[in-house]
């Protein structure tokens, strides 16, 4: 009896934790610091994308994450438990695929789903089909996976990673060698993984445009170090910054305006096709609005201005375009 | 280690559902009869029983063998396909240990040996029924039984030193080609006292039957028994530990 309401405390503890928290991890291999004091949090629903250019780290920070490789210093706590003390209940929240899903490829799929099942405790018989049909593989279980595309062992390795309905799912470059629709398709599973199962997804990628989209969060890294983090896309709320390119008849006088608004900043110019970019504080947006109204400044357009993140990643992986 | 049965079942799975796996089984079927109709038809007064011939054929130097050899085909790649193929990923990253793992694959490379010593024995006997009496002689179901078990443990010795060479190397090649080239100079005698600590003086436990000589001065069947102990316990040590330890790339 003490230990189930002890499980319970904890469980319900448990509750507002980050379901992963990096902390300082780093590994070095050789001398040299392949990840180096890596900390981010994943919170409970997020999906967050950990970009970078070819050999920032990606692989390796996953690697760390899920056990496969030891970190030189550091921890990676898994719902609160640690990987490298606890490696059984952490591993239990993840499910991931690590670079290309790999298959026992002489089976069929739903063979190879078996072999996962009896690998984790207490997965329903029914499960299996729920993940099948999550992904969309109904048909194709009882072939052999030599005879799958590449997207459908995608697809086998989300079901694989989702069987166990773990808290976080990882997925590392889900998009390598997808076509634009397939990398489309990918998204709209991600999207609906993340609502169905109510569980966060990390994707690593190192193309911030295709994922973009879906996430949260990004978490950007080079040279297995920590870049900046930044909150994306959809799930900003009134209390952020933004940055918006404003249209405007007369840019000395829009910026003559702008430099009286308390709260807002002006950030840039394009003489071109007469905009200026400014930042503020979203609740101060109705604000501007009046003042350019009150000021007589003819106003085109508000559009909000994405670049600057895309244009950093940009400049960051530009330099290993080579590589 | 709760279910633990779960992953011997898994591991089983993996092999069976090769397209290859009932070879061995066939070859060690039909093998013995192609060796007792050679013998039959050269020398037909060679055994004396069906017995003395299943006796004879099981022990490391008759099929004991090719047993042998066909195990360590059979198994070395059991850890090192993992790696070659990257599913070693999905499999180190559930909730089990990376020993529990490992001692699965393990037991299933044992019960592999035993399955083939199995058939094999079946298909000696097959032979010797068939091409030599199957009465008389003075060899007993006790000799058989410890034929096969001389045959069993020399083929557990092969199939556990390639199976730490897989974990070590991650090279299914490696593995079997360096078990493969010890089976074949493992008759080989150095005549130094020091020689009788090495592994191969010792893997023929069957040289201590009645009244023959041992292989070398001061070597007594306990005395096999506790090198080839030792050995094995080397091997499997340094194989639990460094798969535990070691980074999967
Ligand atoms: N086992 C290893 N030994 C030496 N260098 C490694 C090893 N694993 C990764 N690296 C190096 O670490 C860097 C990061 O690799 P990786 O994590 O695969 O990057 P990403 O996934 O972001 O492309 C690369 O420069 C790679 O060459
Ligand atoms: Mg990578």
């Amino acid at each position: 009896m003490e230990r189930t309401s002890v499980n319970q405390l904890q469980s319900d503890a448990a509750g507002d934790l980050p379901v992963l928290q990096m902390k300082s991890v780093t590994k070095m291999i050789k001398g040299k610091a392949i990840v180096n004091q890596l900390s981010f949090e994943i919170r409970k629903g997020e999906i967050v994308g950990l970009l970078g250019p070819n050999g920032a780290g990606k692989t390796t920070a996953i690697r760390l994450m899920t056990g496969l490789i030891r970190m030189t210093e550091g921890d990676v706590l898994v719902h609160g438990h640690s990987i490298r003390h606890d490696f059984r209940q952490a591993i239990a929240h993840i499910g991931a695929i690590i670079e290309n899903p790999e298959f026992y490829s002489h089976m069929s799929g739903l063979d190879n789903l078996k072999q996962y099942v009896r690998m984790s405790d207490g997965i329903a018989e029914s499960r299996i089909a729920e993940v099948v049909e999550l992904v969309g593989l109904q048909n194709a279980m009882d072939k052999k996976v030599k005879a799958y595309s590449l997207g459908m062992r995608q697809r086998l390795g989300i079901a694989q990673a989702l069987l166990h309905s773990p808290k976080l799912l990882i997925l590392d470059e889900p998009t390598n060698g997808l076509d634009p629709a397939g990398i489309r398709e990918m998204r709209e599973y991600m999207r609906k993984i993340a609502e169905v199962e109510g569980i966060s997804i990390l994707i690593s990628s190192h193309m911030l445009g295709e994922i973009e989209q879906i996430c949260h969060q990004a978490v950007v890294i080079q040279n297995g170090t920590l870049v900046k983090v930044t909150r994306l896309g959809a799930q900003d709320s009134t209390e952020n910054e933004v940055s918006l390119s404003v249209r405007v008849d007369n840019l000395a006088a829009a910026a003559a305006v702008i430099q009286a608004e308390e709260g807002v900043r002006l950030t840039g110019t394009d003489e071109q096709h007469s905009e200026l970019i400014i930042s503020l504080h979203d609740r101060k947006v109705p604000e501007l609005v009046a003042s350019f109204s009150a000021a007589k400044v003819g106003l085109y357009r508000i559009t909000e201005h994405k670049q600057s993140l895309e244009d950093d990643f940009l400049k960051w992986t530009g330099g290993n375009r080579i590589a | 280690m709760r279910k633990f049965h779960l992953l011997v079942i898994n591991e089983w799975v993996k092999m069976v559902k090769k397209r290859s796996f009932v070879v061995p089984y066939l070859i060690l079927l039909l093998f013995p009869q192609l060796l007792g109709y050679i013998i039959h038809s050269v020398s037909p007064g060679s055994f004396a029983s069906a017995a003395g011939f299943t006796r004879e054929m099981l022990l490391p130097t008759g099929m004991g063998q090719v047993m042998t050899i066909l195990s360590i085909i059979g198994t070395a790649g059991i850890v090192a396909k993992e790696h070659s193929r990257g599913t070693i990923k999905f499999l180190l990253i559930r909730a089990r240990s990376r020993t529990a793992i490992l001692a699965s694959k393990y037991v299933t490379v044992l019960l592999y040996v035993l399955s083939l010593t199995a058939v094999a024995a079946a298909g000696i006997l097959l032979s010797g029924m068939i091409w030599f009496q199957t009465g008389g002689g003075d060899t007993g179901i006790a000799d058989i039984l410890l034929a096969l078990l001389y045959g069993c443990i020399y083929s557990f010795v092969y199939v556990t030193l390639a199976f730490m060479l897989g974990v070590l190397t991650h090279s299914t090649g490696v593995a079997i080609g360096l078990s493969m080239f010890l089976l074949t100079i493992d008759k080989m005698v150095i005549s130094r006292s020091f020689y009788k600590y090495f592994l191969f003086p010792n893997l023929d436990l069957s040289v201590y039957g009645s009244g023959q000589q041992p292989p070398m001065p001061g070597m007594t069947l306990g005395f096999s028994i506790a090198v080839l102990a030792v050995y094995m316990t080397v091997f499997l040590l340094a194989g639990f530990l460094v798969f535990r330890r070691r980074d999967v790339a």
